[in-house]
């Protein structure tokens, strides 16, 4: 890895990640090899939000072109947003592609996920199935990530209504997963939430 | 062989991540410019450039003799959307090597800039960083300087992306204390603090008239750019003169020369 990189990475270690503003918003990154490379990040949920009280892991890869180049950054604790990925975690977030500027930080990055987190912009969608549920059927799609924070996320909310329709699909021998994001598609409609996964 | 379409044809997978590619392929390009050109350039006489022309481009080809006419030499910078900042700060600072006076203004402007970008907003602990970066490139002028040494930093990926960074602030930092001034010269329904962290801030955007009038009115330095286009059969030069509808009546001669080719700076240097 480029010397650039590191240096600028451990500072940020020292003087930015530790802060106690940082732990004040519920944000922290952790290194998980010794190089400075590769790096587990986590951000809580924003209050009122349907990701209250959930924790949402991400990785993030540090380029050999870091701070000149932005860090890459995806989900890896699964999430219903219309700019994350359901299926990969990737992030569609302007300051990740062509509007990252090397005065910002690790700091920045997951301060603006969290701001994503409570600001969806769904005409720029990275997921186009959960963006138009946000756009058509706002009130399913708050109850589906609502959901999705306390199944993936640790988030305290139980949807009984919600959890038998997977139970119910799961008798029918259909993997928890994949029920889950089948009935989540198709606004929670078992019958079709059944011919989408047959089919 | 039989062709199957259904396998030919691209299909949208959402498993995949595209932008992952997209970016990769980027980085590609970017490792093949930085493998074929340098940051900044040896000096280049235009005998060497007017071979960049085929014998049939009559207007380029006219225009480099018209060049040639009035200028020695040509410094080219590498072509990665950063030429304008490098070239400005490879030629500003070469001119300071030997302007005791000149150099003693511009390190106290740049040695006051921190705070102010600091007030305006801009995040401590990276602004410290690129400025002292950007100061200890500063001083190289001082040691004395020589321009081989400069070329060595400018060529130097750290240093002279770290400088590139720094002018790229102070560009943002002047168009948003003078933001009721610039609002107007804006493309699209943006605020000058959107332009900048989309237009100025990210490394690799190009400069437009904009960015130059700002840099030249941030650091207070005239400077002139020869513009090469396909329009008349001698390069239209003009002049950025920062203190233009100022008061105080410096002296706007220009520093030096930048030559301007559609959508790349290089250096130019006088006969």
């Amino acid at each position: 890895m480029a010397n650039i990189a590191e240096q600028r990475i451990k500072r940020e270690f020292k003087e930015v990640v530790r802060s106690d503003e940082v732990a004040a918003c519920n944000i922290k990154v952790e290194l998980v090899n010794d190089n400075f490379t590769e790096l587990r990040g986590e951000i809580g949920g924003p209050p009122d939000t349907a990701y209250e009280g959930g924790k949402f892991k991400l990785e993030i890869n540090i380029p050999e072109t870091y701070p000149f180049n932005p860090p890459q950054v995806k989900f890896v604790t699964k999430i219903w947003h219309p700019n994350i990925s359901s299926v990969t975690g990737a992030i569609c977030l302007d300051i990740l592609k062509d509007q990252w500027a090397a005065a910002m930080t690790l700091r920045t990055v997951l301060l603006s996920l969290q701001a994503l987190l409570a600001a969806a912009e769904p005409d720029d969608p990275q997921d186009a199935v959960v963006a138009q549920q946000y756009k058509e059927n706002n009130a399913i799609f708050q109850r589906t990530a609502r959901h999705w924070t306390t199944a993936y996320a640790g988030g305290p909310n139980t949807d009984t209504e919600l959890e038998e329709k997977i139970t119910s699909m799961k008798n029918m021998g259909f993997d928890e997963h994949k029920a889950r994001v089948a009935l989540s598609t198709k606004d929670w409609d078992v019958t079709r939430a059944a011919e989408y996964l047959i089919s | 062989m039989e062709s199957n379409i259904e396998e030919t044809t691209p299909s949208f997978d959402p498993s995949k991540n595209y932008d992952e590619d997209t970016l990769a392929q980027q980085r590609e390009i970017e490792k093949e410019i930085a493998a074929t050109q340098s940051m900044v350039s040896q000096l280049y006489t235009f005998d060497e450039i007017v071979e960049e022309y085929s014998q049939e481009d009559a207007i380029y080809r006219q225009k480099i003799e018209d060049l040639k006419s009035r200028f020695k030499n040509l410094r080219k910078t590498r072509g990665d959307g950063n030429c304008f900042y490098r070239a400005f700060g490879f030629a500003y600072l070469e001119t300071l090597l030997s302007n005791g006076k000149e150099y003693k203004r511009f390190f106290d402007i740049a040695q006051k800039s921190k705070d102010e970008l600091v007030s305006l907003g801009f995040p401590q602990f990276t602004l410290e960083d690129f400025h002292d970066t950007f100061m200890d490139v500063v001083k190289m002028v001082e040691k004395p300087g020589t321009t081989d040494a400069l070329l060595e930093a400018f060529n130097d990926g750290g240093l002279s992306d770290y400088f590139v960074v720094y002018l790229r602030l102070l560009v943002s930092g002047h168009l948003q204390q003078n933001a009721d001034l610039y609002v107007y010269f804006i493309d699209g329904e943006r605020t000058v603090k959107e332009f900048c962290s989309q237009e100025v801030e990210p490394m690799g955007k190009e400069s437009d008239h904009i960015h130059i009038v700002s840099l030249t009115k941030a650091l207070q330095v005239p400077i002139c750019v020869e513009y090469m286009d396909r329009e008349g059969d001698k390069c239209n030069s003009f002049t950025f003169n920062p203190f233009e509808g100022s008061a105080d009546a410096a002296d706007a001669t220009p520093v030096f020369t930048l030559l301007y080719r559609p959508g790349h700076y290089d250096i130019l240097y006088p006969l």
